[in-house]
């Protein structure tokens, strides 16, 4: 094709080098070809490097024109380049594009975003939003989800993630997204709104899993229990419980602070804990010595650490923008 | 890797074709022969992979599938500026490179070896004895060739070249032959070629692996070269052209019945599809395939050759030996040379290092 590339280059380019293009990308598209198979084409008609990016869905896609994939850093606004939804494609050589590389963008950006927007139906928001709005009548509703491919007897959740967006997923897709996320419980399509409300929970119960904000990035509603009631208590405004205070008073005495407590309320065993945490048990020992003063309650037994896990949550509710 | 297949794409396709819109013309379109009906039924042709009926579709319509005795003298031709220097197969000092003339068979001329050898070993490497492709009438022994250089800059190999008389001028056994005298002469030099005897694969595709075969299957009835393999991408074996591929893909993609008629016809001309075929211009027509060398068998679902290429490696098996065979789906003729940058054509050619490599435990 690269042959072919240098041939459409000396044909001439208002008539059968663009009609060529256009075969191409059609036969691409009525195959169905993938993402990368699109934006190869792109590399090797136009005889440069030729990318996708999606910087909101994390997507890029680069391709030598020898067909060869191969990562890279920021595209240069100088490229020619053209837009594919909320994508772009680029073909990376300032412009302005000749009369071949016009039409290898046209073509090439159209079926990148046939295939974007066959498999991306799903996060249709409109469709999805009908389909868990708790005050749309049920029959449109349905409506809304046969569009969007499911059936009113699959099995289905809503995910909601950390951007406030809902995404459908049916039991039988694999792990979720692995983006911050709370996922509601598994059900039949009409009772997608109540998946929605309880995954809208479950992600107030999420933590970026960092020093400052340890937890899980994934909660699942289902494993929430009696620990769904809490998060009625905690509104926009609402005064957080001394027990929250005490943990950020000791989260500011020491950087290890709300991963040890994390871990203590997380395992089985202090043992456990030194291990998660990759410390010396006595260390352990010896951090829980300095937080229980600061904290106030011993963490150590059972009603300790109860009480240490409903604070955990109830910081993570206050935290939780949602 | 894929820059090196470029060449032979452009032998391939710019050059045999350009000359073929101009011979359409003239409408006086040569059949060589009847083909036979199959009988049996023969459902629709396979589909071909996405990236490659794309590609297709673009060049399709200056590559016609079926070629006809009266383009062989214009291919010729144009295929003499494609080829490749000396300079290039060079690359940059990594082979040397040489010609050297050879005892062709008893009465016959000399034949040219093009001998491409790896610098920087000083220990036997195996040998690439190499027949080129080119339908039996057109190519030389540099068609190709780079695919063999990239193989051995991945197993250490010299690779041997034999330019063999073409058809219809030399038809059968002029081609096959002068692929046997290189082969034993190459043998028998082996050791002042840096090669080591014992680890000496026969390669070719198309036409030349259909050649590769027969020299095996000669190799074998006169013993002579022990073969440590035998190499056959996408082969032309069998001059009958009657198989259900044949049939499905007439008119369709590269090298159709039409085309494959023509090649035959060329190095076999009335005996062509009769009972007197040799061997060792048709490897299919073999009765006994036992006690040959390891094959590895490539082809594409959507080409003339897959079902004969599918029963010899299955005709391999039943004898007792050794075979590996992909089929490639959506695969046209030479679809990894000439669209080189293909998912499926990445994966075909890696396949074949891979098989090299564990052949010759590089």
């Amino acid at each position: 094709m690269k042959d072919l590339a240098v041939r459409l280059a000396a044909l001439d380019p208002d008539a059968g080098a663009a009609l060529r293009v256009i075969a191409y990308f059609d036969r691409l598209t009525e195959a169905r070809a993938g993402l990368q198979t699109i934006v190869r084409g792109a590399a090797v008609l136009a005889g440069c490097p030729a990318r996708l990016t999606d910087d909101p869905h994390r997507i890029q896609v680069r391709v030598q024109p020898d067909g060869a994939s191969s990562p890279a850093g920021e595209p240069d606004p100088a490229w020619m380049s053209a837009p594919v939804g909320g994508a772009t494609l680029w073909l990376e050589r300032p412009g302005p594009p000749g009369p071949v590389e016009a039409m290898v963008l046209e073509r090439a950006s159209a079926a990148a975003k046939a295939i974007l927007d066959r498999t991306r139906r799903q996060a249709d928001p409109a469709l999805s939003e009908l389909v868990i709005d708790a005050t749309a009548a049920e029959p449109l509703r349905l409506q809304a989800a046969a569009r969007l491919g499911h059936k009113p007897t699959d099995r289905v959740r809503a995910i909601a993630l950390d951007d406030g967006t809902a995404v459908l997923l049916p039991e039988s897709a694999g792990p979720p997204p692995a983006t911050r996320a709370g996922i509601g419980p598994t059900g039949p399509v009409a009772s997608l709104p109540e998946s929605w409300a309880a995954a809208r929970i479950a992600l107030r119960f999420t933590a970026e899993g960092t020093e400052q904000d340890p937890g899980r990035r994934i909660v699942h509603a289902d494993d929430l229990g009696g620990l769904a009631l809490l998060a009625t208590a905690v509104t926009p405004g609402s005064e957080p419980i001394p027990d929250v205070r005490a943990l950020e008073r000791a989260a500011a005495t020491t950087p290890w602070m709300l991963t040890t407590l994390d871990a203590v309320a997380e395992t089985a065993s202090l043992r456990a804990a030194a291990t998660a945490l990759r410390v010396h048990h006595s260390t352990l020992q010896d951090r829980l010595a300095h937080a229980i003063p600061v904290l106030g309650w011993d963490v150590r037994d059972p009603r300790g650490r109860l009480r240490l896990q409903l604070a955990l949550a109830l910081r993570r509710l206050h935290r939780s923008r949602h | 890797m894929a820059g090196k297949f470029r060449r032979v794409a452009l032998v391939f396709v710019v050059v045999w074709v350009t000359d073929w819109r101009k011979l359409s013309r003239n409408k006086g379109v040569l059949v060589t022969s009847v083909l036979p009906e199959t009988r049996g039924t023969v459902g629709p042709p396979p589909p071909f992979d996405p990236e490659l009926g794309a590609a297709l579709a673009v060049i399709g319509e200056q590559l016609p599938s079926a070629l006809t005795a009266e383009m062989i003298e214009p291919m010729r031709a144009g295929s003499v500026l494609a080829d490749v220097s000396d300079e290039e197969l060079a690359r940059d000092g990594a082979f040397t490179v040489v010609r050297r003339g050879v005892p062709g068979p008893a009465g016959d001329p000399d034949v040219e070896l093009l001998i491409l050898t790896p610098t920087g070993h000083n220990t036997a490497l195996p040998g690439i004895y190499h027949t080129h492709g080119g339908g039996m009438v057109i190519g030389n022994n540099r068609t190709g060739i780079e695919a063999m250089q990239d193989w051995a800059a991945e197993v250490p190999s010299v690779i041997v070249s034999v330019e063999y008389r073409l058809a219809p001028e030399h038809p059968h056994p002029a081609p096959v032959e002068d692929c046997y005298a290189g082969l034993v002469w190459t043998f028998e030099h082996a050791a002042e070629l840096g090669i080591d005897p014992e680890r000496i694969v026969i390669a070719g595709a198309s036409a030349g692996g259909g050649l590769a075969a027969g020299v095996a299957l000669l190799a074998r009835d006169r013993g002579g070269p022990a073969l440590f393999g035998q190499m056959l991408l996408c082969p032309m074996i069998d001059d009958r052209n009657d198989t259900p591929s044949a049939i499905q893909m007439a008119g369709r993609g590269v090298w159709d019945r039409t085309a494959n008629d023509t090649g035959w016809t060329a190095l076999l001309g009335a005996a062509r599809g009769g009972s007197e075929v040799s061997p060792y211009a048709a490897p299919a027509r073999a009765t006994d395939l036992s006690n040959l060398p390891p094959a590895f068998i490539d082809v594409g679902s959507a080409e003339t050759f897959r079902d004969e290429d599918v029963a010899y490696a299955s005709r391999i098996w039943q004898a007792g030996g050794q075979a590996e065979l992909h089929v490639w789906p959506g695969g046209f003729h030479g679809f990894d040379l000439m669209v080189p940058q293909a998912a499926i054509s990445v994966e075909a050619r890696a396949a074949r290092v891979r098989w090299l490599k564990r052949l010759l435990g590089a």
